[in-house]
């Protein structure tokens, strides 16, 4: 299976230039219904799933690759050649942030610019750097994790996986948005929350936009400001959107902002 | 006349028996009901204004901001979550909710409510379970691994016993040769012998080994060689190797049979093996072998006491070993092996166990 198939990849939209959207832990493409539209017009864009989440290839999804974020900087890679992306925009949300800031080092010439929504180079505090949670608060969350398994059971796991001879669980799937394999989000989230990619930050050499929410508990304000002081052709706007998702809860100012940089 | 309560809204919504919380578009908490402040050990005015991921632990704020909020901006509803809101003293207290959001007539999301209930026990009870099958896993998993291991060494111990009885084997035909007094005769008898069972008791375990290790018996039919005279071998042996004792052989094979020689060899000196060992001294083994109406049939019988009815149930079973004397016990492995043979060839082993009587019968088609 290739990428295309394996990362749930959809090409949109027709312009000069391209923009990749990445979704963050927690859901799927569907995180960018509001941002990717407004873009369509200008760019041709591309929207996927990161393996084990949304409508990617379950089967495909593979331990120790995924163990770090460098495995799914690699999937990025791989569709960028696929695709053959030059000078495109990537927009990344939360995690995938630093999967692009990885994937932009892996492959110069890929990405012009990125856009980071949200960005943390470090989840967990570390002697004077302030990354907002401690090891045992994030062990407390792989743990957490499991008491919401989502509705995601065996028998439902054919329909959330796009097999379409089981019409009569369509009814059924809600929360698809979100619903992954347990084991896998538990897994993406130990690689998400447990990365450490401040010593990534200085090797960034393409201009950056850093969007950074009021009250956002999960990448606060100083954290975003960390990523602003170490890519070092970066600037950093504050939205006035709260929470941790302004790609759904304030689409027409992330729009806005992005507008003004790229 | 109906309680004034029954009708009564408000205080529907403070005494229900959930909790209720109603947030603004910003997530900041705008009501919240007597049932929740109970619960939690707070006030309103502690609560409204703040941010619900305030009262919630780590694990919570985060699945809140990746997963519920996201999905009710999407869907518009979530339900069945599990949430760790946390109490005044700091304790942990499990929920689990239903959210929607209120949506204007645009569209535009104008508030959030969540529904929670109380659910510390099921919690308690979901972990428990989680726990239980990470244990079962975990304990399946090493049960596997050592069960492959020690079926690998009897494969192996089984080869490495075969080489040093061969060179005992051909000892022993050496001193025959030479054997000149009545003593040495008995000594290289005994030797033979005992030579004899070990090899049967060896092919055995192997045999079992194969099966465990998902080899099963494997047959080399060939229906055109006459099966009679591996028989006639077979019992000449096994007279050779008992000599104080009688066996009656009667043979009426007319057809060919489609079958393994070696393999039915084995399991007649399994089945005698086994009726010399079990039956009475004074009494003859007897075995017939027969084709008749398609089927071939061989039958052991021996006279002695019955086959206790508790132990019929586990005769064919691996390792099962009857009440027998100490010289002749053996792994348990003969019937068992016996029956394998039987199953391979789509044939059946069967036992009739009488006070006066004891017989073993195995039928198979002659194809």
């Amino acid at each position: 299976m290739g990428v295309i198939e394996r990362n749930n990849v959809h090409v949109q939209g027709s312009g000069e230039r391209t923009m990749v959207f990445a979704h963050g832990f927690g859901c799927d493409q569907n995180m960018w219904r509001f941002v990717e539209p407004a873009f369509e017009g200008e760019f041709r864009t591309i929207l996927f799933d990161h393996v084990g989440a949304g409508g990617s290839d379950l089967k495909a999804y593979d331990k120790t690759k995924y163990s770090t974020l460098a495995g799914y900087a690699d999937d990025v890679v791989e569709m960028g050649c696929e695709l053959g992306l030059r000078d495109a925009v990537f927009v990344g949300h939360s995690v995938s942030c630093m999967i692009g800031v990885l994937a932009a080092q892996k492959a110069p010439g890929m990405f012009g610019k990125l856009v980071l929504v949200g960005p943390s180079a470090r989840y967990i505090d570390d002697g004077d750097y302030v990354g907002g949670f401690s090891e045992k608060q994030i062990e407390e969350l792989l743990q957490f994790l499991e008491a919401n398994h989502m509705g995601w059971s065996a028998q439902m796991a054919p329909a959330i996986m796009g097999n379409p001879d089981r019409p009569e669980l369509g009814a059924e799937l809600t929360n698809s948005f979100c619903r992954t394999d347990p084991e896998i989000a538990k897994a993406f989230a130990r690689v998400t929350f447990k990365s450490d990619n401040r010593e990534d930050l200085a090797k960034v050499d393409i201009p950056t936009l850093i969007l950074q929410c009021s009250d956002d508990i999960i990448a606060s304000k100083e954290v975003g400001e960390f990523v602003h002081k170490g890519i070092p052709n970066s600037k950093i706007m504050l939205l006035e959107a709260t929470g941790h998702c302004p790609n759904l809860s304030a689409p027409d100012e992330v729009n806005a902002a992005m507008r003004t940089f790229v | 006349m109906d309680d004034p309560r029954i009708d009564d809204f408000q205080d529907m919504f403070e005494n229900s028996p959930c909790g209720y919380i109603t947030l603004q578009t910003n997530g900041r908490i705008a009501r919240v009901n007597t049932t929740l402040l109970r619960w939690i050990d707070r006030t309103a005015d502690e609560m409204i204004g703040k941010r619900l991921s305030d009262f919630l632990n780590m694990a919570g704020r985060i699945y809140y901001e990746t997963h519920i909020a996201p999905l009710l901006r999407m869907q518009g509803f979530f339900n069945e979550f599990a949430l760790d809101m946390v109490t005044a003293a700091g304790e942990p207290i499990q929920m689990i909710c239903n959210a929607l959001e209120g949506r204007d007539a645009a569209s535009k999301p104008v508030f959030t409510r969540i529904a929670l209930l109380k659910a510390t026990d099921r919690r308690r009870y979901e972990n428990e379970l989680l726990k239980a099958r990470e244990a079962a896993k975990v304990s399946l998993a090493s049960e596997r691994e050592t069960s492959e291991l020690r079926e690998q060494f009897i494969a192996v111990l089984g080869h490495d016993l075969r080489n040093p009885l061969a060179s005992i084997s051909a000892g022993a035909r050496i001193l025959g040769r030479d054997a000149k007094t009545e003593k040495e005769h008995q000594v290289v008898a005994m030797l033979q012998t005992t030579v004899m069972r070990m090899a049967t008791l060896i092919d055995n375990v192997l045999d079992f080994a194969r099966g465990r290790l998902g080899g099963g018996i494997t047959l080399d039919r060939n229906a055109r060689k006459p099966l009679e005279p591996v028989l006639h071998q077979v019992i000449d042996e096994l007279r050779l190797s008992s000599p104080d004792r009688q066996i009656e052989a009667e043979y009426a094979i007319d057809s060919p049979v489609d079958c393994d020689r070696t393999r039915i060899g084995q399991l007649v000196s399994n089945l005698v093996g086994n009726a010399l060992s079990h039956g009475s001294a004074k009494e003859p083994v007897r075995v017939r072998a027969e084709t008749l109406d398609g089927l071939f049939r061989l039958s052991v019988a021996n006279s002695g006491e019955p086959i206790p009815q508790a132990a019929m149930e586990k005769l064919f079973e691996p390792f099962f070993r009857g009440e027998v004397r100490a010289s002749r016990q053996g792994l348990g492995l003969g019937l068992h092996i016996a029956s394998q043979i039987a199953k391979a060839h789509e044939g059946v082993l069967t036992v009739t166990s009488m006070p006066d009587e004891t017989r073993f019968t195995f039928v198979m088609p002659l194809r």
